[in-house]
């Protein structure tokens, strides 16, 4: 690999260029991938971390707490579904809400479940999880614990309303973009009164499940759909994904992502390509001296290697303080099998890129060494 | 230098004294013919030709004459249409691509008329390359390349890259690389062409010392008869025809 090194350190800066190009163009698409998943987790990401492993909401709820009310007979029907382990109401709301000294107003969106089980958040990162009335579990983005955050009701800032002490967090815990607490059943239907005194009966928006051991989330999640065409029962990660917005955030994601993938063997393709019809000449002679086709191809896609491996590294190189950045509401994060999923495909498409170039190299023929043909 | 024992079981590469008497090339019969639009071009005509272990031939002819193609049929870049071409005791007309991609790599050394250095490496590195194309011991490598050098006279310029020589100098680092790999036959084409007469008498001069030191058979290719004194038996080529 002498050659390949040697010209490489004799063309620094040309190298250095497209290795720079690629570094930037792997910066890219790493931050739009972490961009994607956090603007994905804070759109969904209570929706993953509440514990329980099937959520049915009501047909027409279009997959959203927002949307979606469970009715009391629907309710007995959901519950009477053979194979249910644990079951539990959830109900969600977003609220006007004041954070302890605050004199300006924000939102939050409050998760009132029945059961810890299947509804409280499935992981803590820090404090617990509430044990008495008042207290709650808070977006770690957004809230520290000792947090008091008042509901805010229809009186003013005079009224007596129900004010949630945060005695836990949890990251990746936002729903709609939104600081998000998980508290209780009875304080959620406190914060409701607290907002709308004159509230009815408040129903659930969605029951969560788990079914019984041996049984999978997939077939239970089925059976309630069976049992009644109002219920709409999804495993937890099919309802995050299908929650209205992320298919189509995903999909406009893809298309960059798409455009990205193919420029980056566009250029390392072309580049190489330009290369070897430059250094036609030094080809031509090397094999008229006895240098195998293999070994120039090798020597070839070794540097392939180096400049996409180059690229990758410093495309993560900024990658990783930049992934520890939040934009706006959004939290990025570090995502290993991004980075590695990447890496794999830019070396593979790198590599099949320079095939175009290989096949020049395949291609020379050493009597133009005789004939001066390499020399023009 | 008639002896006519060329098949000698493809051993004599390595044995030495059998070298000394074997012939460095033998051509029987040799033919060419380029087809160029359906017409056909013989470039080289029933060509016979014994070069000794240690002889310097001066190939001497025209513009066209064929005296590239049968340099480039000598030392496997070329494969002849008719005849029988054996290097160093080894036959190589009927040598694959791969066979003959090896041959070159470790049997003969070139200079070509136009293009003879890379030119992203260093007048020392365009020696070593030889090595590390056949992959072989490189502290070897080093040494002899260094010992190169300094018999023709490119010691301080080693780290020279091509664009950083003279013409004289390009020619001597190329001389250099055709001795790289120890090779029994080394073909010569027009090395003088692009330099100064008194230049092109060094150059040549140069050349039948390095020969002669170490027994090494050449073919030197020119138009310039004045070299041919340096040559211990000139050929003449016509039309693709060999005349003594
Ligand atoms: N690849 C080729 N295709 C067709 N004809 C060729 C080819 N190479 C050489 N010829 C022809 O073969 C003949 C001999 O060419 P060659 O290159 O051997 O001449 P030369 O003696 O080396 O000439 P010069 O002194 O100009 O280098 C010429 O007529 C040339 O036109
Ligand atoms: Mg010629």
């Amino acid at each position: 690999m002498f050659l390949a090194l040697r010209e490489m350190r004799r063309a620094k800066v040309r190298f250095g260029l497209l290795i720079s190009a690629i570094g930037l163009l792997v910066l890219l698409i790493l931050a739009q991938q972490a961009l994607q998943n956090g603007l994905i987790t804070s759109f969904i990401g209570a929706i993953e971390r509440q514990s329980a492993p099937v959520l049915v909401y009501s047909v027409d709820g279009q997959r959203t707490f927002q949307g979606s009310i469970i009715t009391p007979p629907l309710e007995k029907k959901i519950l009477s579904t053979e194979g249910i382990g644990k079951s539990g109401r959830i109900g969600q709301g977003t609220f006007s809400v004041r954070l302890n000294d605050a004199t300006d107003d924000s939102d939050a969106a409050i998760i009132g479940y029945t059961d810890p089980a299947v509804g409280a958040p499935d992981q803590l990162t820090s404090g617990w999880l509430p044990n008495g009335p008042g207290e709650g579990v808070g977006s770690d983005t957004d809230f520290s614990i000792g947090d008091r955050v008042k509901i805010l009701g229809p009186g003013g800032p005079g009224q007596q309303t129900e004010t949630i002490e945060v005695v836990g967090l949890a990251d990746d815990a936002q729903l709609q973009v939104t600081p998000t607490l998980f508290v209780e059943w009875p304080d959620y239907l406190a914060s409701v009164k607290s907002n709308n005194p004159d509230a009815g009966a408040v129903l659930p928006s969605a029951i969560g499940v788990a079914p019984v051991a041996g049984l999978d989330a997939a077939t239970l999640a089925e059976r309630i759909n069976d049992s009644s065409p109002e219920a709409d029962a999804l495993p937890k990660q099919e309802a995050a994904d299908q929650t209205p917005g992320v298919a189509e955030v995903k999909q406009s994601f893809q298309v960059i992502f798409l455009l990205f993938g193919l420029v980056v063997p566009l250029v390392t393709g072309l580049f190489f390509l330009i290369i070897t019809l430059q250094k036609s000449a030094s080809l031509i002679l090397l094999r008229a001296i006895g240098a195998s086709t293999g070994l120039l191809v090798r020597s070839l896609l070794f540097q392939v290697l180096l400049v996409i491996g180059g690229g990758l590294a410093i495309g993560i190189a900024f990658y990783t303080p930049l992934s520890q950045a939040q934009v706006g509401d959004i939290k990025l994060s570090f995502d290993v099998q991004a980075v590695i999923t990447w890496s794999v495909i830019l070396l593979v498409l790198g590599m099949l890129s320079a095939l175009v170039a290989a096949r020049r190299v395949l291609a020379v023929d050493p009597i133009e060494a005789t004939t001066g043909e390499g020399g023009r | 230098m008639t002896e006519t024992s060329p098949e000698n079981d493809g051993s004599g590469a390595t044995g030495t004294a059998a070298q000394a008497n074997t012939p460095a090339l033998e051509m029987e019969g040799v033919r060419k013919v380029y087809e160029v639009a359906d017409e056909e071009v013989v470039a080289l005509d029933h060509a016979e030709l014994i070069v000794g272990s240690n002889e310097i031939i001066a190939l001497v002819g025209p513009s066209g004459s064929g005296k590239t193609t049968l340099c480039s049929i000598a030392g496997g870049i070329l494969s002849p249409t008719e005849g029988k071409v054996i290097v160093g005791g080894n036959d190589i007309s009927g040598y694959s691509a791969k066979q003959l991609t090896e041959f070159r790599r470790d049997s003969v050394g070139f200079v070509f008329q136009t293009v003879n250095l890379i030119p992203f490496l260093t007048a020392r590195e365009n020696l070593l390359v030889v090595d590390e194309i056949s992959g072989r011991d490189r502290k070897r490598a080093n040494k002899r390349a260094d010992q190169l050098l300094e018999e023709l006279g490119l010691a301080d310029r080693a780290g020279n890259l091509p664009s950083q020589l003279s013409g004289g100098q390009k020619q001597r680092v190329a001389i250099g690389r055709s001795l790289m790999n120890e090779p029994s036959l080394v073909l010569f084409d027009e090395p003088t062409s692009a330099l100064d007469t008194k230049l092109g008498d060094q150059m040549v001069e140069l050349i039948r010392e390095e020969m002669k030191s170490r027994g090494t058979a050449a073919i030197i290719v020119t138009h310039d008869e004045r070299i041919t004194g340096y040559a211990d038996r000139t050929v003449h080529i016509t039309d693709g025809r060999l005349e003594a």
